[in-house]
């Protein structure tokens, strides 16, 4: 019953990976050692054997009720195992035509955890007052789309939903009859020779008799019902058993994506079926993972719980919102499908379908639900710089100081656990760090910033004066009684950790960060307005607790269990620290909050990155297709720590790993305490140029992931998109997470991850030309997908520009990004096979809120022949904003926009100082300004975008057209 | 702010209504060019109307209309020196009232005033102030001040000098006596020899003979099983100390918080065994009692036999013993047999015994005689056997050779620290560093006193009890240059202390400057257990003659 090859088998996998030194797999449960787990698994192995196997689970059609003008319906539930227990089932339509599923126990001894979907949520979704149910004898349908090419059916007998489109299922839960929802019982009445416990009704305890009768689904045994000890802790699971087991399948696709977050590959090996890939089931448990191995299912330390399904004819998306321990099971029975069973420990079933069709339109749909990613503050771009740690302000300085001797720009120093007096958060180390604001004053004096770590965990001492204040407001978490204040051990020895469900923490929190006097109240006024803020360990990450974590019995606000919100726990912290950088300072800035732990909804507070990731090739490679995944399930401003953060990376390796990073939307090098400094600024030439060079090439480029980072804002489309995203009908790509295209530029990449290359492969998937964006050498891709080798020495990156692609850089190194702001812009136009190119230029200020009233520069360019026939290319600047008001910025429609606003004056005299045109069919004639005079430029011969040649690019360089960067204007060349 | 400051200011100064040109438009062809290559910033005289010029490198030639046009133009940057177009530019700034230096293309128009521009010429006009007056004071004083430091502290380094050459004088004294000594005692070495071998060449044959008995034999085993004893013995005692450092290391070093009861284990266990209190509570008892919280290692009595060695005894004269000279002791041993007589006992007993002992015990043997004679219990002047004279005559040898080796060693060593002396990559070409050799210098820091003495050990001393750590013994100067760089003496390397839990051998750089003293400023541990010290000492202080020199060329 308890499976136990597939346990061995994972111990033996673990052991047999080389990396696996450092993990420690017996801090961590595999899914036989989790008792719902393995009763979710168990009843899937004997729905496999069980040829009549049938869900117990129907719908009963007399209470079936259909609301009013909004597509919504409710019904009762009754599963054949207990007739007694009451089920209530709630479908709803969306107005964007996402279908939610909820389900819960109702009348129940206790109440499910049905809040998680509330945490994640920007609002409660619109329903559509257009869609109608119809009732029949089988089923509940509804039919809609623009082409009526989308049907819901929701069966009866058994219940069963499923999404259908022109006919097809695309998604279909309990389709698989996994679905169990574990009713609350007291622990006498499910013993069977137990007696009712006095107050216990009649019928609770004729349910004791049926348990019997019910082994073909639930099995024999209560397995693991009311307690459950690991690694010497006892989970007293005061509600006992309340799992739920759910099947969604994809009957027509073939690949699925997302539940981030887990060291694999973007396209989900799988767990279970034949021959699969991992032994245990996917996990999300957000946990502290010492040493997390390169390929695995294990849990990490943030959890959102979305899948895309993906087919060359659709794809679509589920997001279950659940919060409890839950594990996934992903099998594909043929090459173009999927099954997927998911195990939670306790919560409501509350499932949202996203009918696509299209990779866009998910994340259209999803960011509906749960938001876009926040506009970051520009600088926030740059390059970062941490480590474990700078010990003073000396240090600070000193290190900020060689960066600029060796003219390497940097953004941000960020300052780890030691700063902090006994890991007291806040509290400054007076020793090391005497004189904090003017440390940081002489770093902001470059326009660069501060990030400062700030813990979850207090250390339990009354001189502690956060401490102190959240143990009077009574906002702390408690331990399992309910009473008494939760005591764990992390950092800073005992310690209490703050219940950010309870709203009497909130304003406490916001007001913390203030860095003026509050009176009586504690803030932190050895701070400026430019330091932000690092959130760590916020899993919560307990060195003595079950699993390197809180027990499952404490107790939370509102009288939840841990168990139950778990992996919600650890975004509150971002989120409210987020809030309150903003509370700060008036007039508003943006916050900028690095989480580790993160989930569903953390994307409109800020950044995360992969955690604690080792210097190895095998983690630099995983950290690309997490980054991937992190971004197609709406956290895209994600990024793994450069030089990863255990061990001591060679030259080679570091190099390689500064190009992954500055291809990453979060950008910093970081370091474990035992580890040699690694500045870029210590290695030896070459090394130290070749940094210097990688560092330079991501701020040229700036202006193109800003741009990108403001589609992510209005649209929800990741910043990194993965071919299937960009391409969703080339098979050959759906697998692809070693190369991937940034924002809509056109620019693809594939960051080296291997020691001693010297060229790679790209894989391109049309019949378009692509230029190397270093050489301007034209590769030739076909639709049918074709392997081009692209040069990758250890200086070089493989980039390539899609043809038909405008990008915009800066190309004057400067210390940091802010000190960019009045620099000119080149324009790299990448003519396509028919002479075109296309791209977006975004711009605000990068620091406040006043891109929300349209203080913004909005710009697209277009390079297209003057007539069809003609080889004469006009290249033409108009403003973006005026054509989309009401999608120029993130939820506020702009009902007068000006397109001399008083930023886009601020930026009126920065020029375009240099265009450079790849792909002309011959030199031209002429080239100048609209009505204006003959520019200056200069034409080197080569291959055309037209045609079918490969080799070196013909290049146009048009010196100094003296355009404005936020003004209309063109450019007509003549060939 | 200056950065928003800077900023804000910009912005006015572009134009809004005509066509961007290039923003430094009206920078002068001149602007930011290095005094230097001025001569290289005309024309080329060509007949052509409009001028040109060829980059610097020779690589291309372009208009001499885009010369700090803020385009570049010119691989090698050398086209924009004014403007910070080309990324591989500088730009110079003259700094008059100051001195001239040049800042990278990076900084050049990007707002901020930078200090190395004191002139303002960084940012186009009108942005930065000209402080060349105040910045060129300033420094004045301060170069004014640092001479001063000099001028003391070079008076101190040449003390240091005289005091290397009075120690030059004594170690060529030690060196003339010593030679002088050595030539006496090598004639006596070879008198005593000849005789020696004269004497034993007629035994030799028996002697080879009673080599043979297993009684010298079974010595010789012992002998040598006890070297081997002491061998594995003093390695042992060494892994010991080894694992006692790495204990102390991971009880002071290993994270209490962090969860792993292994490592907590084991810490509690070396506490057990050596006696320490647990870390977690060292700084509470220091708290509670002003006793100090160490409690010594409670030394367990040992039961041992009263002839047994004790351990110090095993310590001190295991080695004389195993220095035994086995054959002279044959001899005796013939004798010994031979005529059961007390005397060998008392009279040849110093053989067995340590050089050291050696007077002690002969002054009491012969009042012991003289009793016993007195007494009637042994005779006295006993006509002595022919082995007995070997024996002796043996030992007046080895006596000899042992006052040569000495005497040898005794010139080794005064010759090897005249040449340390004045070795460069030792106490320098003046032996200036000489007096400072074992100078401990201190800086406490937090929780630790940090100690080094220079060229002998740098270390770590826990203010609070506890153990005192090794940073590593003195390795040498910088490493990183040649002797003859200036920067040879700045720098000193400690290497190879105690080993850290989970990390390296700790190591020191100490970073010194001159100064009036000698003395230790800051202490920062950059990465795990490898320390930085920052300090000053007279030694560097050279003569203000040959600094100013120095520093005039590079102004």
């Amino acid at each position: 019953m308890v499976r136990p090859v597939i346990f061995s088998g994972a111990l033996l996998l673990l052991l047999s990976i080389p990396t696996s030194l450092g993990f420690k797999s017996q801090d961590f449960k595999t899914c036989a050692q989790a008792g719902f787990c393995r009763r979710g698994r168990a009843l899937a192995s004997r729905a496999q054997d069980n040829a009549s196997w049938k869900s117990p689970y129907s719908v009963d059609s007399s209470s079936i009720s259909v609301s009013s003008g909004e597509a919504s319906f409710t019904a009762g539930v009754k599963s054949s195992l207990y007739p007694d227990v009451k089920f209530g089932l709630d479908v709803r339509i969306h107005d964007d035509g996402v279908v939610r599923v909820r389900m819960d126990e109702v009348d129940g001894l206790r109440k499910r955890y049905d809040e998680a979907a509330s945490w994640a949520l920007i609002a409660e979704p619109k329903l559509s007052r257009e869609i109608s149910w119809t009732v029949g004898k089988k089923d509940v349908r509804a039919v809609y789309g623009t082409k009526k090419e989308n049907e819901v059916v929701v069966s009866l007998e058994p219940l069963r939903v499923s999404l259908l489109r022109n006919g097809k299922e695309q998604v279909v839960l309990n389709g698989r009859s996994l679905l169990h929802m574990e009713h609350y019982r007291t622990k006498e009445s499910s013993r069977p020779e137990g007696t009712p416990e006095e107050g216990l009704d009649e019928d609770d305890a004729q349910v004791v008799v049926q348990v019997k009768p019910n082994a073909w689904f639930e099995g024999e045994v209560e397995d693991g019902y009311w307690e459950e000890t690991f690694g010497g802790n006892t989970d007293t699971k005061p509600k006992g058993p309340e799992s739920l087991s759910l099947d969604i399948t994809f009957p027509n696709h073939g690949h699925v994506y997302g539940i981030p977050q887990h060291a694999t590959h973007l396209d989900l090996p799988t767990t279970t079926g034949e021959d699969p890939t991992y032994s245990d089931p996917y996990r999300l448990w957000n946990s502290d993972v010492f040493e997390y191995l390169a390929s695995s299912p294990v849990s990490l330390y943030g959890s959102i719980p979305v899948m895309h399904a993906h087919s060359a004819e659709s794809t679509v998306a589920i997001f279950n919102a659940v919060a409890s321990d839950t594990w996934i099971d992903v099998d594909h029975p043929t090459l173009k499908s999927t099954n997927t069973h998911w195990i939670s420990e306790s919560g409501i079933l509350d499932v949202f379908i996203m009918p696509g069709p299209t990779p866009d339109d998910i994340f259209k749909q999803y960011a509906k639900l749960t938001g876009t990613s926040a506009l970051p503050a520009h600088w926030a771009l740059g390059h970062h710089q941490c480590r474990w740690n700078y010990i003073s302000t000396d240090d600070v300085r000193s290190v900020q100081q060689r960066f600029d001797e060796h003219d390497m720009p940097v953004d941000v120093f960020w300052l780890d656990i030691e700063y902090a007096e006994e890991h007291k958060y806040f509290i400054w180390d007076k020793k090391m760090f005497p004189d904090p604001v003017d440390m940081m004053h002489d770093v902001e004096a470059l326009g660069r910033k501060m990030v400062v770590i700030i813990d979850p965990h207090l250390k339990r001492t009354d001189n502690y004066p956060v401490y102190k204040e959240a143990s009077d407001l009574g906002v702390l978490v408690k331990s399992k009684s309910g009473d008494a204040e939760y005591e764990g051990w992390c950092w800073s020895g005992s310690s209490a950790w703050i219940d950010f469900f309870n709203p009497g923490a909130w304003d406490w929190w916001r007001g913390l960060f203030k860095n003026t006097s509050q009176g009586d109240k504690w803030s932190w006024v050895d701070s400026t307005e430019s330091t932000y803020i690092w959130n760590d360990m916020n899993e919560p990450s307990v060195f003595n607790g079950p699993e390197i974590s809180m027990p499952r019995d404490n107790v939370h606000y509102g009288g939840w269990e841990h168990r139950d919100v778990h992996n919600i726990n650890g975004m509150l912290l971002p989120n409210l620290t987020s809030q309150a950088l903003v509370a700060r300072s008036d007039p508003p800035k943006r916050p900028f909050v690095l989480t580790r732990s993160f989930y569903a909804g953390s994307q409109r507070f800020g950044a995360m990155w992969t955690g604690d990731n080792l210097g190895t090739w095998d983690h630099m490679a995983v950290g690309i297709s997490m980054v991937l995944a992190n971004g197609i399930a709406g956290m895209t401003f994600a990024g793994s720590d450069v030089g990863g953060f255990f061990g001591n990376p060679e030259p080679e390796m570091l190099v390689r790993w500064y190009q992954v990073g500055a291809f990453n939307p979060f950008f910093r090098a970081h370091a474990h305490i035992d580890t040699k400094r690694r500045e870029p600024y210590l290695l030896d030439e070459p090394y130290r140029g070749m940094l210097r060079d990688i560092l330079r090439l991501r701020y040229t480029m700036l202006p193109i992931w800003y741009t990108a980072f403001h589609d992510a804002n209005i649209y929800g489309i990741p910043v990194l998109r993965p071919h299937y995203v960009v391409f969703p009908k080339d098979e050959a790509g759906f697998s692809l997470d070693d190369q991937y295209f940034i924002g809509d530029s056109g620019l693809l990449v594939k960051p080296v991850v291997h020691k001693d290359v010297t060229e790679t492969d790209v894989y391109l998937a049309e019949d378009q030309v692509y230029y190397n964006y270093f050489s301007h050498y034209a590769y030739r891709g076909s639709s049918k997908g074709k392997h081009v080798t692209v040069p990758a020495a250890l200086h070089e990156i493989p980039l390539l520009i899609r043809g038909g692609s405008i990008v915009t850089t800066r190309e004057r190194p400067r210390r940091s990004s802010p000190l960019m702001q009045r620099d000119p812009f080149t324009l790299r136009v990448a003519l396509d096979k028919v002479g075109y190119a296309k791209g977006q230029l975004y711009l605000d200020d990068g620091e406040t809120f006043s891109h929300l009233e349209g203080n913004i520069v909005w710009r697209q360019f277009v390079a297209e022949k003057t007539a069809k026939k003609s080889k004469t290319i006009r290249i033409t600047s108009s403003d973006l904003v005026s054509q989309n008001p009401d999608a120029a910025v993130e939820g506020v429609s702009l009902t007068k926009y000006d397109p001399l606003n008083a930023f886009a004056k601020s930026v009126e005299s920065v020029r375009v100082e240099k265009m450079v045109v790849m792909g002309l069919g011959g030199k031209p004639k002429s080239v100048r300004v609209d009505g204006g005079e003959e520019l200056v430029s200069e034409f080197t011969p080569g291959v055309a975008a037209e045609g079918k040649k490969e080799g070196a690019a013909s290049v146009l360089i048009v010196k100094d057209p003296g355009v404005s960067i936020a003004k209309d204007w063109s450019i007509v060349i003549e060939v | 702010m200056r950065s928003s400051v800077c900023l804000g200011a910009m912005a006015p100064l572009f134009s809004l209504l005509v066509p961007l040109s290039a923003l430094a438009a009206g920078v002068d062809k001149t602007h930011g060019v290095a005094p230097n290559l001025l001569s290289h910033y005309v024309p080329l005289k060509t007949a052509s109307s409009p001028g040109t010029w060829k980059c610097l490198d020779g690589s291309k030639e372009i208009l001499w209309s885009s010369v700090n046009d803020d385009y570049c133009d010119c691989p090698d940057g050398s086209d924009e020196p004014g403007t910070g177009a080309c990324p591989n530019s500088t730009l110079y700034c003259i700094n008059e009232g100051h001195i001239g230096s040049s800042i990278p293309a990076s900084r050049v128009n990007d707002g901020l005033c930078e200090a190395e521009c004191c002139d303002g010429s960084d940012e186009l006009p009108g942005v930065c102030p000209n402080v060349c007056k105040e910045v060129g004071e300033a420094y004045r004083k301060v170069q004014e001040e640092q001479r001063k430091i000099r001028k003391k502290g070079s008076k101190i380094r040449s003390s240091y000098i005289s005091f290397a050459q009075k120690e030059k004088k004594r170690l060529e004294g030690v060196i003339e006596t010593s030679t002088q000594e050595i030539a006496v005692r090598e004639k006596e070495v070879e008198r005593l020899r000849d005789l020696v071998e004269q004497s034993e060449s007629l035994s030799a044959a028996a002697l080879e003979h009673r080599k043979a008995s297993p009684l010298y034999e079974t010595l010789i085993a012992h002998s040598n099983a006890l070297k081997s004893l002491q061998r594995e013995h003093k390695k042992h005692l060494e892994r010991e100390k080894e694992l006692g450092n790495i204990l102390d290391a991971l009880r002071t070093g290993y994270n209490p918080n962090y969860q792993d009861m292994a490592v907590l284990e084991a810490v509690r266990g070396w506490e057990s065994l050596a006696g320490l209190p647990h870390i977690n509570d060292v700084g509470k008892e220091e708290e509670e009692s002003d006793e100090g919280a160490v409690v010594k290692a409670e030394e367990e009595e040992e039961e041992m036999d009263d002839d047994e060695w004790t351990a110090e005894e095993l310590e001190k004269d295991l080695d004389n013993l195993l220095k035994t000279d086995y054959v002279s002791l044959l001899l005796e041993h013939d004798k010994h047999v031979n005529s059961p007589m007390t005397e060998s006992i008392l009279f040849e007993l110093s053989s067995y015994l340590p050089d050291s002992l050696v007077p002690q015990y002969e002054a009491f043997r012969d009042t012991l005689v003289s009793w016993l004679q007195m007494l009637g219990v042994i005779r006295g002047g006993v006509a002595q056997e022919n082995a007995g004279e070997d024996s002796k005559l043996r030992q007046k040898l080895n006596d000899a050779e042992h006052s040569l080796r000495q005497a040898n060693d005794e010139k080794r060593k005064a010759e090897k620290d005249l040449n340390e002396l004045f070795d460069r990559e030792h106490y320098g070409a003046e032996g200036e560093w000489k007096k400072l050799e074992k100078t401990c210098l201190e800086k406490e820091v937090g929780d630790y006193t940090y100690e080094v003495c220079l060229f002998d050990e740098a270390r770590q001393k826990p203010n609070k009890g506890g153990q005192t750590f090794s940073l590593g013994k003195f390795r040498s100067w910088n490493p990183d240059v040649q002797p003859d760089d200036p920067a040879y003496y700045t720098k000193q390397v400690y290497n190879a202390g105690a080993k850290c839990w989970n990390g390296p051998n700790r190591s020191v750089m100490l970073l010194l400057s001159c100064g009036t003293e000698n003395t230790i400023h800051t202490v920062a541990e950059p990465e795990k257990c490898e320390y930085h010290f920052t300090g000053t000492s007279p030694a560097l202080c050279l003569p203000l003659a040959e600094t100013a020199e120095g520093k005039k060329d590079e102004l």
